[in-house]
């Protein structure tokens, strides 16, 4: 037993050193805050209001026109200001323009500026900060340069005036500079170049950059100047990367985090459960669908028939495919125009699931035995679509469609899609920003020049060319209503369902209001 | 010296090899530019940027370009983040070396001390659960234990933090503070049961050697024994597979630095991988696969070293 006793010594040893290490490590985070050069923003200092959030992806850059995502298009909105400002009740309000007149023809935005603004670092804004951020947007490398372009010229009148020229009327021009004109200071562009100014970003707005250490967290404290009054209702704003859906939602619960978006369905009872946590839903502006290609591989295929089309849609059981591989918590949708967008017709009602008139249509179209089709889908790139599909071709087998299903790597798959090389059908989603359906309607049914689109159809394409023309948006939202009865009666796609958002926030956080898109603002979010 | 020109040489074709094929298994599904334009983007648009990029040349012609720059210290920029690939590794870096370093002292303690409680007490309940434990730290699920953790040590007991790396400074050097208890513990698991597994037979094998039934016949101090005798003869084939472990720990955190929301390498290459980052995919896989393969040299150099039975003529 001597030997036992030796290794009792090395146990007593180790058990000492894993304490030692305890406490050496636990020690040192308390200490750290009497270090005078101690960088740590981990802790927070006393009496200081701070807002944690949680990020599901890194940013590439946190500035509006680069930022690839809407989690850095999130951030930078924190940073930044446009001109205008699209408020929660979905209105164009003013924001670094204190006002705005629309020529007659449309042509001409001429934008009255605020005159009291400063940059973070305090350079004064003016209407040069205009013209360059909407020269710099241009650039072949900015993400977003289709929204910069679809102003012809913009042109400075004075130091506080600026007039954008455009060269045929576009009913969204002031949504675009909502989505993405993030102001930039010329000056400090000049200073710091383009690298620069994205490692340092300077904006006009609530909150101004700090720190950003990779992959860890962005900190970013509330600008003592901003020009807003009584914003923002924080004194600092902290933003963690965490990947894993799970350990988001323990963050949560751990009073690590106070705003957590992205959760699973699977999370959303598990918040409910938890105390001092809230959940936070609503349906998200994007449509998944199932498209009919009749611009390659689907020409001279049965699909070309509206019957048969009309009849596919019948097929389907939408709300057992949503209860079973979704909880229940995803919407039916009539068409690419859904509840929250401009002209969404409630009389418009989602196909029922009819799977008799599905095979009377198919009889009338002249398949009563159904056909053999291809249908291709992205793997791994949305929440249980996979399964979704596979549902779908089931559905159809019922009523004779005999479905080759072929799930593909996305790169891959978008790769051909844009090439016009895919199947006769194939799944997708896509997502809007704007509040209306138009980017969605331009991208899939917006005719030739359109790379991911699979549907022409001339009737729809001159609508959608109508919706871009008429910039009162009442006037609007009528041409988006015969839209989609239009693509209601004559389906481009199978229209499956919107999927439903989860986020929760800690109670103490106040004001947080998500919108349809994703989109958060933090400046008017408070902590008790 | 040959020994030692040889396993260099190694060592440099099996880099070259690792790097082509993750060259190939990255272009072998597309390229990334479909990802990069907007979906209001012509297929002219898509086609321009591709030749811009390079994209449409041969696969061998794109691998020898990036070969040449990366000798120069040039492995192209991320797409994403608009700045050189190996700047955004090596920021990186320091987080993973700490986590793989107190994993690593964790599984050392962890894993030789039962290793060594098992092995000098064999067949006994003891050894059962060295035993045991050894072989569940080698089949535990890592991601599976690294949310188990954290739902036992954050949210029931609170004693740490669900995710991320907290910092201090000490001696003006930044280090984690207790946060790194939990990521560096899940990832060590692994390491443990190997080396409790390996240190058990080593030290029954040593055991059962005939200088040391000698000593014992001597009536040497059991003590002494112990440590003159056989652990200094077990530590031999230890060093070798702490070397090798080290080198896993460095690369193959990705699961655990994901759950844990770790800033470093692993984290970063899971991002990569999935934007389809191809140039950051590659300064990632080279700096892993140099550490690991790095790793490997030094530690046969320094097997060579210990046990003088190796010497290549």
């Amino acid at each position: 037993m001597k030997n036992f006793k030796g290794s009792l010594f090395y146990l007593g040893l180790l058990v000492f050193l894993v304490f030692a290490m305890l406490a050496f490590t636990g020690c040192g985070g308390e200490d750290a805050v009497d270090e005078p050069d101690g960088v740590d923003t981990d802790d927070e200092v006393p009496g200081e209001s701070v807002l944690r959030v949680a990020l599901q992806t890194n940013p590439n850059t946190i500035e509006p026109a680069t930022g690839d995502t809407r989690t850095a298009s999130n951030v930078a909105w924190s940073i930044f200001n446009s001109l205008v400002w699209l408020n929660d009740e979905g209105v164009v309000v003013p924001s670094l323009a204190e006002s705005w007149e629309i020529s007659d023809d449309g042509l001409v935005y001429t934008f009255k500026l605020r005159e009291d603004v400063v940059f973070h670092n305090g350079y004064p804004f003016t209407a040069d900060d205009v013209v360059f951020t909407w020269e710099r947007g241009q650039g072949s490398d900015i993400t977003y340069r289709e929204d910069f372009l679809a102003i012809a010229e913009m042109v400075k009148t004075d130091d506080y005036t600026v007039e954008a020229r455009l060269d045929a009327p576009n009913a969204f021009i002031l949504l675009l500079m909502n989505e993405h004109w993030g102001i930039l200071s010329q000056q400090y562009h000049e200073e710091v170049g383009e690298e620069g100014y994205l490692q340092n970003p300077v904006g006009t707005g609530p909150f101004k950059f700090v720190e950003w250490r990779a992959g860890d967290r962005i900190v970013l404290e509330a600008f003592e100047d901003y020009w807003e009054e009584g914003y923002p209702k924080v004194d600092r704003v902290i933003y963690r990367p965490i990947p894993d859906t799970s350990t988001r939602f323990a963050a949560l619960v751990n009073d690590d985090i106070d705003i957590v978006s992205n959760l699973g369905p699977e999370q959303a009872d598990a918040v409910v459960a938890a105390d001092g946590v809230s959940l936070v839903t609503y349906g998200q502006d994007r449509v998944y669908y199932v498209t009919f290609n009749n611009m390659s591989t689907g020409i001279g295929t049965p699909i070309e028939d509206k019957l048969v089309r009309q009849a596919m849609s019948y097929a389907i059981d939408y709300d057992a495919i949503i209860d079973r591989l979704f909880d229940g918590y995803a919407e039916r949708v009539s068409g690419f125009i859904i509840p929250g967008n401009l002209g969404h017709d409630p009389s418009v009602t989602p196909y029922p699931y009819d799977p008799d008139k599905a095979r009377e249509l198919l009889a009338d179209a002249g398949y009563p035995d159904g056909f053999a089709i291809e249908m291709a889908g992205p793997s791994e790139t949305y929440t249980n679509f996979e399964q979704v599909l596979q549902a779908v071709a089931g559905y159809w087998a019922e009523i004779g469609i005999d479905v080759d299903l072929q799930f593909m790597e996305s790169g891959m798959f978008w790769d051909l899609q844009a090439n016009r090389e895919l199947t006769p059908l194939f799944g997708d989603s896509w997502s809007s920003s704007t509040g209306e359906a138009y980017p969605r309607l331009i991208g899939s049914v917006g005719g030739e020049d359109a790379s991911y689109a699979a549907w022409l159809d001339p009737v729809l394409v001159d609508m959608v060319k109508e919706v871009e023309m008429t910039a009162d948006s009442i006037e609007r939202a009528e041409v988006y209503t015969r839209i989609l009865k239009y693509m209601f009666e004559d389906p481009p796609f199978i229209y499956l369902y919107a999927p439903t958002a989860f986020e929760a926030i800690n109670d103490r956080v106040k004001n947080y209001n998500p919108r349809i898109s994703e989109q958060y603002y933090l400046k008017g979010v408070s902590v008790e | 010296m040959r020994y030692l020109l040889s396993k260099l040489l190694y060592s440099i074709a099996l880099l070259l090899g690792v790097l082509f094929l993750v060259f190939l298994l990255l272009h072998i599904t597309g390229d990334p530019v479909s990802l990069m334009v907007s979906r209001h983007a012509t297929p002219a648009d898509i086609e321009a940027l591709r030749e811009e990029l390079g994209f449409n040349r041969p696969l061998l012609v794109q691998f020898g370009d990036f070969l040449t720059s990366a000798i120069q210290g040039d492995f192209g920029n991320s797409f994403r983040y608009r700045q050189p690939a190996m700047d955004l590794v090596i920021q990186r870096i320091p987080a993973t070396i700490e986590l793989a370093s107190v994993a690593l002292l964790m599984a050392i303690l962890m894993g030789v001390t039962i290793g060594i409680l098992g092995g000098s007490n064999p067949n006994t309940i003891l050894d059962s659960i060295a035993r045991g434990i050894g072989l569940l730290g080698q089949t535990i699920p890592t991601f599976w234990l690294g949310l188990i953790l954290i739902i036992i040590f954050s949210l029931n007991l609170g004693w740490f933090p669900s995710f991320g790396r907290e910092t201090f400074t000490f001696l003006g050097l930044t280090l984690p503070n207790k946060s790194i208890i939990l990521p560096a513990f899940a990832l060590s698991l692994f390491t443990t049961g190997q080396l409790a597994r390996f240190t058990r037979s080593a030290v029954m094998e040593v055991m059962n050697e005939d200088y040391v039934t000698t000593a014992r016949s001597k009536g040497l101090k059991k003590k002494r024994i112990y440590f003159n005798y056989i652990l200094k003869n077990s530590a031999i084939p230890l060093i070798s597979i702490i070397g090798v472990q080290f080198s896993y720990l460095l690369s193959g955190s990705i699961y655990i630095e994901t759950i844990f929301s770790w800033p470093g390498l692993g984290n970063l290459l899971a991002e990569a991988v999935s934007t389809r980052d191809f140039f950051l995919v590659q300064a990632t896989a080279f700096f892993t696969s140099l550490v690991v393969i790095g790793l490997q040299f030094f530690t046969d150099l320094i097997y060579a070293l210990v046990d003088p039975r190796i010497r290549y003529r």
